[in-house]
């Protein structure tokens, strides 16, 4: 009988016929892409984009210099040099990413003990040089205070599971 | 010896240990705060807790004798775990004390990835869940001086700093105040650390409360690139482990060596690292009009190589500096015999010691043989500016044994009693003779010893205090048996040096050849223009108003007195910046690894050397270091023995008739130390704005105030 | 030809006026179809892109109408690269022989009554020849090409290609047996009035399967795009082309396949003829329902494309003689055995 049944099959062409319903079901079912510059998918507070500096809301910037993202740094992509400020805290006097060779991993934010340094949900910002790709200090901070919002938001929101 | 069983294994521990050396011959790993090798025992961190079977409480084992554990009643060995739960449950709680005001800021600490309070809170503290929701102590600031700052929430009490201060440096300037939770760590009243080791305080804090001033936030300790070094401070040869980033050397520390300098380091040594920045020859110079114009190497050797051939060898001179190592020396001394010239010096001070016999000049005890020593004579010296290290472990020898200081010479503010003899050089006569007091005290002492400064030296009759002196040690029987320390041998006559190329250069003999001119000479030379031509290897402490229409070329790395009356400047390496042999006061000859690379087009001195050799087209036999270091052993074989101390030859008569000049000494000169401002001695230490301000307020009080 | 008399008329002699009428039907037939080419190009893209759920090119125009106009902007101004070790001649002849021959092969194919380019007796010979000349541009493009990817590309191609025509041709054989002519038109004409009496609604039922299946081998589509195999070959013999020679092969390949379509409407499908012979139908112009039949033809090449995975080579080349081969030697047999049976032949 499984002989019977397979000759059958094969005979009508049943997995093609199969193979068509299934694709005609797709033919019609809602699809599913984005019009990218027109439209944007649903990112997560988890999403990886562009590093920013972030602020107290006083003003005061958060990073201490502590170098635990540049320690952690796999792509050893941050450079930061740090001296006493004037008045006497712990400061950078260099923040550096380069963008072009960090690889997105996430784990300077996860490093940060004072949620300094985050990936923001920012993803246009490609260049048209490279050189415009080696973010410094005065470039993550102005990041920091362009995304603020959703920074914050996206930190809020990740906070139970952190 | 007592029978003890530590986590199942079975020792013979010596009764005088501490449990916790005992445990750590077991094997077992005890963790500490406030215990430490070289101090002594305060037992006030609780953080060595293990726990000996029977006993009721787990027992403090830094505190505890091992000949205060009796056996078991049945007579079987005292059991000791250091692993058990009773034992880490201990130690979990007293971790738990301990971070209760402690902040959690190793994020900003410097202390962050060597701290050691926060390896162990991995290792033995609570795993799980914090308990800590009330508030955590604050506590003020201390101001400790310009090395030393303070950050005294992190403070846990360990009492190090107390017990460092007041037991090695011998500054009682730190001290407790308050109990319990209100104990807090004081200078008292708000004073620097006066002590030339204040330094050593930051790495004996087991966590960041004292910290390193200079160094503060620059850098964490793992991006730090680690080499071994040593010291050119002073002539020690201090052991040192240079950190650097980069090309930037980011600070200096000691490295255990029980024989120079046990884990001890001078504050010159340790925060001179900024000088290594600043005033640094990066580019050859030419002086043209009265200015100093950059140049290429290829105008400047061009130059320099012209000038060397156009003067006649008889006026031509070579100094060789302070900090120079025997390659650069080496190299220097063979180019200039090359052209025959016979006015080379090494002893910029003017000091008059002679290249042979080699006891002469050498520190023969050793710097651990002080400890053996149970009188001393210092002669116009200060071990406390000239090798604070040194004055440490005489200071420790004076503490935990009997020793008996005497000196002679202007008198020294010493960090141990001392008995002062007088001033004048004319004491030397009397002792050797037996006329005075004190050569009784050293006949009868059992290994006395001596300590030569080179203040007593750099004198016009300096030979003739060096004869006195190796007389006063052949009489009054200081040079003991031949051999080393070990091996029962003795040898009590000792001279200190304060530059750490000085017995380098003597090694190699880059002295007056016959008929040459020492310093003072070339110096006279020049001034009356039979010296035309002098050629300086880092040598800045000179008098360079002397050198008269004198064309000078200048090699170094620092932009000091040398280069600014330079004509030709060669730019240099400094210590850190070269692999480099010294040899220290003892004759121990070690190799100082290089931790980063020249500034700018500065050159390593023996490439320097070598490139002018080519340049006059007699290219020195040597292209690399290599074959270098075999031309400078085949010179002074000893440079093959890295690391050894000489052997005394023992109290042959030829050799300490030979030591200096005999002749008339001015017995009423004071004799005095030869370092004036330990913080200021060369030019490294003159281009850092730390040594500036430690002179500024350590040795020259008065013109801060005036400020 | 529709011209003809109208210029006959206007008092032009006949082989002037039959040369203008069939130059102005040439023309006017090729723009149509290469016009119809580009939004089929653009319907099979659509398909596919439906198949996997996405939404295929919609930014040139409305719905990405005029996607293909721009390829063909693209491709027309882009650099016609000609690799050094190429035969340079052989190569840029090549596509033009495959576009040449794939727009030669629809001279005979009758779009409506009498419209048709040469309405000669031998149209299915005529399209016999073209199509097996066609592998002539592809085994050029691959040899002229000098690389081996190119090379094995057109190998496969050609090896595939000649051994599916030998079973379309007993297809087609089986299709003449009842038709009784290699004249399309009459092959048309001979499944009038509708779909009762079209090919496909007959024992020929299962040679239109099989003609379906080896009209995508012969024409190089998914499942058998084995001469171009991007998996393997990395293009197969179009790996070297790049600008309008490319484009050129595109259009010649697309052109066979939009033949192939018409071929089985004509064959299986009554051509021109409306399905149902009532009103309205029937009155709707027989070029409309070819059109119709073409477009659902394409339809079921483009879900094939998208649905069936590739063959193994093993595979096809097995499909090809050792089932195909039999079935439709068998079928030969058997229809003519039926048509001498009911005294249709004899």
């Amino acid at each position: 009988m499984a002989w019977l049944d397979r000759s059958a099959r094969s005979i009508f062409l049943w997995d093609l016929v199969v193979g068509f319903y299934v694709g005609l079901r797709y033919f019609f079912a809602p699809k599913k892409t984005v019009n990218f510059p027109f439209e944007r998918g649903p990112l997560s507070p988890r999403f990886r984009g562009e590093h920013a500096l972030r602020r107290y809301p006083s003003g005061e910037e958060r990073c201490i210099a502590c170098k635990l993202c540049e320690a952690v740094c796999p792509a050893q992509c941050i450079i930061i040099e740090a001296e006493p400020r004037d008045d006497g805290s712990r400061r950078t006097t260099r923040y550096d990413i380069d963008m072009t060779k960090c690889i997105y991993c996430g784990l300077c934010e996860e490093a940060c003990p004072v949620d300094a340094i985050v990936e923001g949900p920012n993803i246009d910002f490609s260049t048209e040089t490279r050189e415009e790709l080696y973010y410094d200090k005065t470039r993550l901070l102005a990041n920091g205070d362009r995304w603020e919002v959703e920074l914050a938001k996206n930190l809020e929101l990740d906070a139970p599971y952190r | 010896m007592t029978k003890l069983i530590i986590d199942g294994h079975e020792i013979d521990a010596d009764p005088s240990l501490t449990l916790l050396q005992a445990c750590e011959l077991a094997g077992a790993e005890i963790p500490r705060f406030c215990y430490h090798e070289r101090l002594s025992i305060a037992g006030n961190c609780r953080m060595c807790l293990v726990e000996w079977v029977g006993s009721p409480k787990p027992q403090a084992s830094c505190a505890l004798q091992v000949r205060d554990i009796p056996p078991n009643r049945d007579g079987t060995p005292a059991k000791i775990n250091t692993k058990s739960p009773v034992a880490r449950r201990a130690r979990e709680g007293v971790m738990e004390f301990l971070l209760i005001n402690h902040p959690l800021d190793c994020p900003i600490c410097d202390q962050g990835g060597e701290c050691d309070l926060q390896d162990q809170a991995m290792a033995y503290g609570r795993a799980a869940f914090t308990r800590y929701r009330e508030f955590k102590r604050a506590v003020e600031d201390k101001y400790m001086g310009p090395l030393v700052k303070t950050s005294m929430n992190r403070c846990i009490h360990c009492t190090r700093c107390i017990r460092f201060a007041t037991e090695v440096a011998g500054v009682p300037d730190l001290g407790a105040t308050g109990r319990g939770e209100d104990m807090e760590i004081t200078t008292y009243l708000q004073q620097a650390i006066a002590s030339e080791l204040s330094g050593n305080v930051i790495d004996l804090c087991p966590v960041g409360a004292l910290l390193s001033k200079p160094y503060s936030f620059t850098a964490r300790s793992w991006e730090l690139r680690k080499t071994e070094s040593i010291d050119v401070m002073d002539a020690m040869g201090c052991n040192i482990r240079v950190d650097s980033r980069g090309r930037e050397v980011m600070r200096i520390l000691p490295r255990v060596n029980e024989a120079i300098n046990e884990e001890w380091l001078g504050d010159k040594s340790r925060f001179i690292w900024d000088g290594l920045r600043r005033q640094r020859l990066d580019q050859p110079y030419i002086r043209q009009n009265g200015r100093l114009e950059r140049a290429t190497w290829n105008q400047a050797l061009g130059l320099a190589a012209g000038k060397l051939k156009a003067t006649p060898a008889d006026q031509i001179a070579a100094i060789a500096g302070d900090l120079a190592a025997a390659e650069e020396i080496k190299a220097l001394k063979d180019l200039m015999r090359g052209l025959g010239v016979r006015h080379l010096d090494c002893r910029q001070d003017g000091a008059k010691i002679a290249r042979s016999p080699r006891q002469g000049y050498l520190f023969n005890s050793g710097f651990a043989g002080v400890e053996a020593a149970d009188v001393l004579l210092l002669i116009g010296t200060n071990p406390r500016r000239e090798a604070p290290v040194l004055n440490a472990r005489i200071r420790k020898t004076w503490l935990y044994g009997n020793l008996r200081v005497g000196n002679i010479g202007m008198p020294p503010d010493l960090t141990y009693p001392y008995q002062q003899l007088g001033e004048g050089a004319g004491l030397l006569e009397q002792i050797a003779s037996g006329d005075h007091a004190f050569a009784r005290v050293l006949k009868d002492a059992k290994r006395p010893m001596l300590i030569v400064g080179q203040g007593a030296l750099a004198r016009s009759d300096g030979a003739a205090i060096l004869a006195q002196a190796a007389q006063i040690a052949s009489q009054t029987g200081m040079i003991g048996p031949p051999g080393s320390l070990a091996e029962g041998g003795w040898n009590g006559f000792n001279v200190l040096h304060t530059a750490a190329a000085r017995v380098g250069a003597l090694d190699l003999d880059f002295l007056p050849e016959s008929g040459g001119r020492d310093v003072a000479g070339i110096l006279n030379g020049a001034a009356s223009g039979e010296i035309d031509l002098v050629y300086l290897l880092g040598a800045d402490e000179l008098d360079m108003s002397r050198f008269g229409r004198a064309f000078v070329i200048y090699q170094g790395s620092h932009g000091d007195a040398g280069a600014s009356r330079a004509d030709i400047v060669l730019p240099g390496a400094a210590y850190t910046e070269k692999s480099g042999l010294y040899v220290n006061s003892e004759g121990r000859v070690q190799l100082a690894e290089r931790a980063s690379f020249p500034p700018g087009d500065a050159r390593e001195d023996w490439a320097v050397l070598r490139a002018l050799s080519g340049a006059l087209g007699q290219a020195l036999p040597y292209n690399d270091l290599e074959s270098l270091r075999s031309a400078i052993i085949a010179d002074a074989p000893h440079f093959a023995q890295r690391g050894s101390l000489p052997v005394s030859p023992g109290a042959d008569p030829a050799v300490w008739e030979k030591i200096g000049t005999p002749g008339k000494i001015d017995p009423d000169l004071p004799l005095k130390s030869a370092i004036d401002d330990y913080y200021l001695t060369n030019a490294i230490a003159r281009a850092s704005t730390t040594m500036a301000e430690c002179s500024r307020m350590f040795v020259n009080p008065g013109r801060m105030a005036a400020e | 030809m529709l011209l003809t008399p109208w210029l006959q008329s206007l008092g032009l002699p006949y082989a002037a006026a039959w040369l203008i009428s069939q130059s102005v039907f040439i023309v006017i037939l090729s723009v149509a179809l290469l016009v119809m080419l580009a939004f089929l190009l653009l319907f099979d893209r659509k398909v596919w892109a439906a198949v996997q759920i996405r939404r295929g090119p919609n930014v040139v125009g409305a719905f990405g109408l005029l996607q293909s106009f721009a390829d063909f902007i693209k491709f027309v101004l882009k650099e016609a690269v000609v690799p050094a070790g190429a035969n340079k001649g052989v190569f840029l002849l090549a596509p033009l022989v495959a576009f040449t021959l794939a727009l030669a092969a629809w001279a005979v194919v009758p779009l409506n009554p009498g419209w048709v380019v040469a309405d000669i007796n031998v149209g299915i010979l005529y399209l016999f020849a073209i199509s097996s000349l066609g592998v002539y541009g592809i085994i050029m493009g691959g040899w002229a090409s000098n690389s081996k990817y190119a090379f094995l590309g057109s190998l496969r191609s050609a090896a595939q290609m000649v051994s599916y025509e030998v079973s379309i041709g007993f297809i087609l054989i089986t299709v003449l047996l009842f038709a009784g002519s290699l004249n399309l038109s009459a092959i048309v004409r001979a499944q009038a009035p509708d779909i009762r009496h079209w090919f496909v609604i007959s024992p020929l039922f299962p040679m239109f399967i099989l003609f379906f299946v080896s009209a995508l081998a012969e024409t190089n589509r998914p499942p058998f795009d084995l001469p171009e195999a991007e998996s393997e070959l990395v293009a197969g013999f179009a790996v070297e082309y790049s600008s309008t020679p490319y484009l050129l092969f595109m259009c010649g390949e697309y052109l066979n396949v939009v033949l192939m379509c018409a071929m089985a409407s004509i064959l299986f499908f009554g051509g021109w003829l409306p399905v149902v012979d009532i009103w309205p139908l029937n009155v709707v112009p027989g070029v409309i329902w070819l059109l119709l039949k073409i477009w659902f033809f394409f339809f079921l090449f483009a879900m094939v494309k998208a649905i069936v995975p590739r063959y193994r080579y093993d595979q096809l080349m097995r499909l090809g003689w050792k089932v195909f081969l039999p079935i439709s030697l068998a079928w030969v047999l058997i229809s003519a055995g039926y048509l001498f049976a009911i005294g249709r032949i004899s």
